[in-house]
């Protein structure tokens, strides 16, 4: 077992040192050797994985005599298997689509070492490794983005990506500085053992340490997944080539979900800081999906959609849910994974023949002309509100009776419902000959979306996180008081719903609509085409500090 | 020797500002390749030296001088150009940090390993901008720019030491960093603050001296690329000083 983790570990290192030193040699054949390479540490991998989904035990091992620890634990295992088939498939895409760049071994050479310290980073049973690992993923990436050395642009934004991971750093290194004080090792598995046998054993600057590591572990995870304020990376680090978008939209921009998953212990004991992380997530979420919708370039909106998705990852830890972040990690990787590797193909295809069927979709979707027709309003408000709520009451009383006395369930179903009546709303506005047959279309693929969503994480809820004492104390530590609870839900249903009807009058009486709503309109637009100014104020700061820098060197004659 | 003498004399080799001037002074006259790379390996052994000979009152002034230097340096770095007087700023923005184990008490072999793994990958620095300045006349970013398509190996190397500079892992400076963030979050967690914030700003210079350089189209020029023994040599220095990281890591942390 040891052998093995390792062996999935170094697989890809030494694939990358073979290539540096004989890349000369074998020209561009080296890649089937990191192809060869990554093929077999995914196969060792997936036989971990089947040894942890059998209940083997979980294991710390460590290196030599070194500080340095592998764990063998589920979270390890499940995301090396994904990180490394993830990686497979761009390293697979790159053989052919590299073929034509300068740089193919270095781009290979590079390719293996982000697999390794991305592997490094989900196996690291201590703090140094960690550390390590998550720092190289940004300088590493930094280079992947900067494949193109011609590209002033591309180095522009591989740099804004270097920055905020290096920005993102400093709250792990402080965090990993401050258990060490606390605990005096840098072993995870001791330190959680010991947070989890006393909590309030420790303080900083008079606050318990829990909050204080929970919160710095946070910072480095919304700086990992572009969360708001530190997200301007994402959507602008297109230039570089389309298997390094793959791999960091696929795999290493949520890594802020894993680092949350790796803390559990910690943030189980931390009073406020996952209501903050739901906070952050749930603004994320918005802004990402409202950037997505107002951009004009296809690249950006797939960045601000996946700015969107992490704010849901996170979202998602706020409530609780860890084990659902991993899922949700593991399903927007595969999603945007083959939308990124399969852009090139449907260019192509587009430019040949647009291949979009004049149908009732295109007609809604495209040309924006709903269905006129009328049905009874009354028949339609109950089909639309009362047929996702039980198809989603119904999947998930079907894997957990008590599902519903955690208040992050109720916060998933929330979504989950409100997103499934928006789908049926939009259903009926289509122009179609037989809206009864669309409407049964649509609520037959919510089921089978909601119950393939509810057993997997059900699923992943129960090999992540077995213990079921543990999985309550996430959901718990999550909660807030019923009553705000129950204020808050009564709020948001109120915003859903007019948002509902301010959409109804709009279509209803639009052209109606005064000077100034206009105006106050178009300064929203002006505002969202900007994205909110907020790359512009970064801009600005690190203008003036480099102004700074520049005066002094001025004034201290260069010396 | 009295205390303020004994530190001014050790803070012109372990820079303090408005000392620190001295070193860069230095450095802008010595023209020689050979005394520059002497310069850069003595100066913080000399300063090491001193400190651990003498006996002095550490006041209480020091940690914040030495923190500001280094932070002052660090942020003039990020306008810097010449690669030679880029590297004198990084060395003064590392080596002021020495205080730092001087004041918590540190042995003398560790404070010898840490000046030692600070510097050679300055003194790296410094043969790799003669070797600039031997092929384009001068060391300057922005310049004449894409050594990575006019001299790939040339420009992978010089990328490579950088990155060592700028204290990144498993290079020595990375560990040193990482380890005064840890002595110092308990003591004073202001000083460890603005050590992460110096080592922030060491990345974005190091960021804007490689995209300077390497980034770029090809020189229409013919101009030699770096030699296979040259390789051999600075592949070698940088092994060693990886593995000097991580048995530095072993003793530190």
């Amino acid at each position: 077992m040891e052998r093995l983790i390792i062996a999935v570990a170094v697989l890809p290192l030494i694939s990358a040192l073979f290539i540096q030193l004989f890349a000369g040699r074998f020209g561009r054949s080296i890649a089937r050797l990191s192809v060869a390479m990554t093929t077999l540490s995914f196969l060792l991998s997936g036989l971990l994985l089947a040894l942890a989904i059998s209940g083997s035990e979980n294991l710390a091992i460590p290196l030599g005599s070194s500080a340095a620890v592998l764990l063998f634990d589920p979270l390890s295992t499940l995301l090396a298997t994904i990180i490394l088939g993830i990686s497979l498939i761009v390293h697979l895409y790159s053989v052919r689509y590299m073929a034509e760049e300068a740089g193919y071994g270095q781009f290979f050479v590079l390719l293996d070492m982000m697999t390794a310290a991305l592997l490094f980073m989900v196996i690291a049973g201590d703090l140094i490794t960690l550390v390590i690992s998550w720092y190289l993923v940004g300088v590493i990436l930094y280079f992947l983005l900067g494949q193109d050395t011609r590209s002033q642009t591309a180095y522009r934004f591989a740099f804004w990506t270097l920055i905020t991971y290096r920005l993102g750093d400093l709250p792990l290194i402080l965090a990993a500085a401050l258990l060490f004080n606390a605990y005096d090792t840098w072993s995870l598995t001791i330190i959680f053992s010991e947070v989890m046998a006393n909590p309030d054993a420790h303080q900083v600057l008079g606050l318990p340490l829990t909050d204080v590591v929970a919160a710095l572990i946070g910072l480095a995870a919304f700086a990992r997944s572009a969360q708001f304020l530190l997200h301007t990376w994402l959507p602008y680090t297109m230039d570089g080539p389309t298997p390094v978008s793959a791999l960091m939209h696929a795999g290493i921009v949520n890594a802020g979900g894993f680092l949350i998953n790796r803390f559990a212990p910690v943030f189980i004991h931390s009073s406020e800081v996952l209501h903050w992380i739901f906070i952050v997530g749930l603004i994320t979420a918005i802004f990402g999906s409202l950037l997505m919708l107002t951009q004009n370039d296809i690249k950006k909106a797939l960045g601000y959609s996946t700015m969107g998705q992490m704010g849901f990852m996170i979202m998602e830890c706020g409530i609780g849910a860890f084990s659902l972040a991993i899922y949700h990690m593991f399903a927007h990787g595969v999603f945007k994974g083959t939308m990124f590797l399969s852009a090139g193909g449907v260019i192509n295809q587009a430019r040949e023949d647009d291949g979009i069927p004049k149908d009732e979709l295109y007609t809604f979707a495209v040309e924006k002309r709903p269905n006129k027709a009328r049905y009874p309003w009354l028949l339609m408000a109950v089909v639309t509100l009362l047929v996702p709520l039980v198809i989603l009451v119904f999947a998930h009383l079907l894997v957990s009776e008590d599902y519903f006395q955690k208040q992050g369930a109720i916060v998933l179903l929330f979504f989950g419902w409100v997103t499934g009546a928006q789908l049926i709303f939009a259903t009926y506005k289509m122009r179609s000959q037989n809206v009864w047959r669309l409407v049964g279309l649509s609520i037959l693929s919510l089921l089978i979306v909601v119950l393939g969503y509810v057993f997997i994480s059900h699923a992943f809820d129960q090999f992540l996180y077995p213990d079921a004492a543990f999985q309550a104390q996430l959901y718990s530590a999550a909660n807030i008081d019923s009553l705000s609870f129950d204020v808050l839900v009564v709020i948001v249903t109120l915003i859903i719903v007019s948002g509902w009807g301010m959409t109804y009058f709009s279509e209803q009486y639009g052209h109606r609509r005064a000077q100034k709503s206009k105006r106050l309109w178009l300064n929203f637009y002006a505002l969202i085409s900007r994205e909110f100014y907020v790359s512009d104020v970064y801009t600005r700061l690190s203008r003036t500090l480099l102004t700074m820098s520049s005066r002094l060197n001025v004034w201290l004659r260069w010396l | 020797m009295p205390d303020l003498l004994s530190i001014l004399l050790i803070a012109i080799f372990l820079p303090l500002f408005p000392m620190s001037m001295v070193f860069n002074a230095l450095l802008e006259n010595i023209k020689p390749n050979g005394l520059r790379v002497l310069l850069f390996i003595l100066w913080p052994l000399i300063g090491v030296l001193i400190a651990i000979n003498s006996e002095f009152v550490i006041p209480g002034w020091l940690l914040p001088l030495a923190l500001s230097t280094s932070l002052l340096y660090a942020i003039r770095l990020l306008t810097l150009r010449e690669v030679n007087q880029w590297t004198g700023f990084l060395a003064t923005s590392t080596w002021s940090l020495l205080w730092l184990p001087v004041i918590e008490g540190n042995s003398a072999e560790l404070l010898y390993g840490f000046a030692i793994g600070m510097s050679v990958p300055l003194v790296l620095l410094v043969l790799l901008a003669a070797g600039l300045e031997r092929r384009f006349g001068a060391a300057y970013t922005g310049l004449y720019g894409g050594l990575a398509r006019t001299i790939p190996r040339y420009a992978g190397v010089l990328v490579t030491v950088v990155i060592a500079a700028v204290a990144t892992p498993l290079f020595p400076t990375f560990f040193f960093m990482l380890d005064m963030v840890v002595e110092t979050i308990s003591t004073t967690p202001s000083a460890a603050l603005v050590l992460l914030f110096i080592w922030l700003f060491w990345s974005w210079a190091g960021a804007r001296l490689i995209q300077g350089l390497i980034v770029g189209r090809a020189s229409h020029n013919k101009i030699a690329d770096m030699s296979i023994a040259s390789i051999s040599f600075y592949s070698i220095v940088l092994i060693v000083l990886m593995l000097g990281g991580i048995y530095l890591a072993g003793a530190i942390l």
